[in-house]
């Protein structure tokens, strides 16, 4: 089997080797994804054509950058700091604004066959909901409410914390339409009693876990590096605080659908995601590293693992860990 | 091979791996600052570490509490940078107000990727006014590795004029200038069509200025089938590839990572104006 991008223009979702076929195949609620690869939000998916392109780098599933109603120019440079264990960002949701990006989705979800989830936020209820809408009339295919953005004041973390606010958002969202709502959530929120609350207001999934608030100085230049100062803080040295949340989510709410997400740099982080119950794998900053062959790395790793070890379908690996 | 192989040229994938480059800041130190315009600057720094830019490539400069901007190298050696700074915005300014000899600097990089080096080929080298800076580095390259060199500077005034006498030890130099004031007098658009007429041939052109100019250049040398790179200019806020805030449309191609030097045709295929208005296109210089 080639293992290049050069033959993987229709990304094979059934893979034989001789007389065994493997299944990479996944389904987060209503989607169904030909591998458990998901760009994670924040990470390209601003305009069609960089959305259009990690499609052919390989990925099951995209999502957007966060959209809000307004245009948002983001942060003054320092944006990004890369720590070495581990990566530190405040752009400031940076994006073009509701109305302008539903130009660029309509486009995306006419020419690109995997699912778009359209990752939204907003700071009052009225605006994350004219943005939803606006991102339903483009045709995307699943929201994710970005509940828990560390590094924007009023906005993510300070929404997400707000339980009654969240959940009039998701019961309004579910009344007028049928696609899947999904929440990045954080640290911070994966309380079991607010993750209820959000799951009887109507939540179809979970995305766990968005970056942690972080800070880093340089004492060369006696000054914090980011020029908003907090950021998000993402990359390998999150991974073991996603793997217990995603765990501990998916323990107690084995029926709700996982995107883990959080230090995924290789197939074996990803297998390790899935096992302790993500549906699917988020993939983001794991880019400044590997770019975006980063995908096919973890697919092609995830196929050979299945082979190896005897399993037929990456559905089988899913929460393995909670059912021994 | 996928479109954007396709776009970039698959020797152009495998030709600089990027797997293994740092992010973090190096300390340097400022022991010559030269004016050379009005409103241009040459600043020349020590570094702690080395970074062994390849020509085209660029740092974030980092000032702290102020903003940290993208530059291209302009000449590097054994741990020393020289970097020219024109003063058009905020940190730029702050930089000619600030920045003095023995002040400390913080540059990230290398990041993106550079011109091709080639050896023992015939180059033309075009640079208008500010954009001449990543070229005077590589013309020093090329000329090491035993190319013949001629190179055209394009200014719009005589006082814009500067760097002829560097590009003069290495390349045989020729100056443009609106105004006439120095050299020939047009743009170095109009000193390219002159040359191309005279049937001089080149077997590689490498370009940098503002973009009409760029297109342009290209137009010529698509039409004469000689190879062309250019570099190409747009707002960097992470530098790494993974914001998508220099991505140019429609071809999803990241100036901080796929660039920011490319092959010249792909400026034939930009077709930014539809989604200008979302403020992320716009070419910001600082």
């Amino acid at each position: 089997m080639s293992k290049t991008l050069n033959n993987f223009s229709s990304i094979r979702e059934k893979v034989s080797h001789g007389k065994i076929t493997v299944d990479l195949t996944t389904s987060i609620s209503k989607l169904s994804l030909r591998n458990p690869t998901v760009l994670a939000s924040g990470i390209l998916g601003s305009s069609y054509s960089l959305l259009k392109r990690v499609e052919d780098a390989g990925a099951g599933a995209l999502t957007t950058k966060t959209i809000t109603r307004d245009p948002r120019e983001g942060y003054v440079n320092p944006v990004f700091v890369d720590l070495g264990y581990g990566y530190l960002n405040a752009i400031g949701l940076r994006n073009p604004g509701a109305e302008e990006f539903s130009k660029e989705l309509s486009r995306a979800t006419k020419n690109i066959q995997i699912p778009i989830i359209t990752s939204i936020g907003g700071s009052k209820f009225e605006e994350f909901i004219f943005v939803a809408e606006k991102m339903l009339e483009a045709g995307c295919d699943a929201l994710e409410l970005n509940l828990s953005c560390p590094h924007v004041d009023g906005y993510g973390l300070d929404v997400g914390l707000d339980a009654k606010l969240t959940c009039e958002i998701i019961k309004q969202l579910k009344s007028v339409s049928s696609k899947p709502i999904f929440a990045k959530i954080s640290l911070h929120q994966s309380q079991k009693n607010l993750l209820e609350k959000y799951i009887n207001a109507g939540l179809d999934g979970i995305t766990a876990i968005n970056a942690l608030k972080g800070l880093a100085i340089s004492i060369e230049a006696l000054s914090p590096i980011l020029s908003n100062v907090i950021g998000g803080l993402s990359g390998p040295c999150i991974k073991p605080v996603a793997l217990a949340i995603v765990y501990e989510i998916h323990r107690e709410f084995p029926d709700i659908p996982i995107i883990g997400v959080g230090g995924i740099q290789s197939p074996e982080d990803a297998i390790e995601m899935i096992l302790v119950g993500a549906s699917a794998v988020g993939i983001g900053s794991a880019i400044v590293r590997k770019d975006l062959k980063i995908f096919m790395e973890i697919i092609d790793g995830i196929e050979r693992f299945l082979l190896d070890n005897g399993f037929k379908s990456v559905k089988e690996l899913i929460g393995y860990i909670n059912r021994r | 091979m996928n479109i954007h192989d396709n776009l970039l040229g698959r020797e152009w994938v495998d030709r600089q791996h990027f797997d293994c480059f740092s992010s973090k800041y190096v300390i340097g130190e400022v022991y010559e600052i030269r004016q050379l315009t009005q409103t241009i600057r040459e600043y020349n720094a020590r570094l702690k570490e080395d970074m062994e830019p390849v020509p085209g490539q660029f740092a974030m400069l980092w000032i702290p509490r102020v903003g940290e901007i993208p530059l291209s190298f302009a000449d590097y050696s054994k741990q020393t940078a020289r970097l020219i700074i024109s003063r058009v915005g905020r940190v730029t300014s702050y930089i000619h107000e600030n920045i003095s000899k023995g002040s400390k600097i913080l540059l990230r990089g290398p990041l993106g990727r550079g011109f091709t080096i080639h050896s023992k080929r015939s180059c033309l080298l075009i640079g208008g006014g500010y954009g001449l800076a990543p070229l005077y580095y590589l013309a020093k390259i090329l000329k090491e590795n035993n190319c013949r060199l001629k190179t055209l500077l394009g200014f719009k005034h005589s006082e814009d004029v500067f760097y002829v006498n560097e590009f003069g030890q290495v390349s045989e130099v020729h100056v443009s200038t609106e105004d006439g004031g120095k050299g020939f007098k047009g743009t170095v658009i109009d000193m390219l069509e002159k040359i191309f007429k005279e049937e001089e041939s080149f077997d590689v052109v490498y370009a940098c200025g503002r973009e009409e100019m760029l297109m342009r250049v290209v137009q010529e040398c698509v039409k004469r089938n000689i190879d062309v790179e250019i570099s190409l200019e747009r707002q960097i806020k992470c530098g790494l590839g993974i914001c998508g805030s220099c991505s140019i449309e429609p071809l999803g191609l990241r100036v901080c990572r796929d660039g920011p030097v490319f092959k010249g045709d792909i400026l034939l295929q930009i077709k930014e104006s539809e989604i200008e208005s979302d403020g992320e296109k716009i070419c910001l210089r600082h």
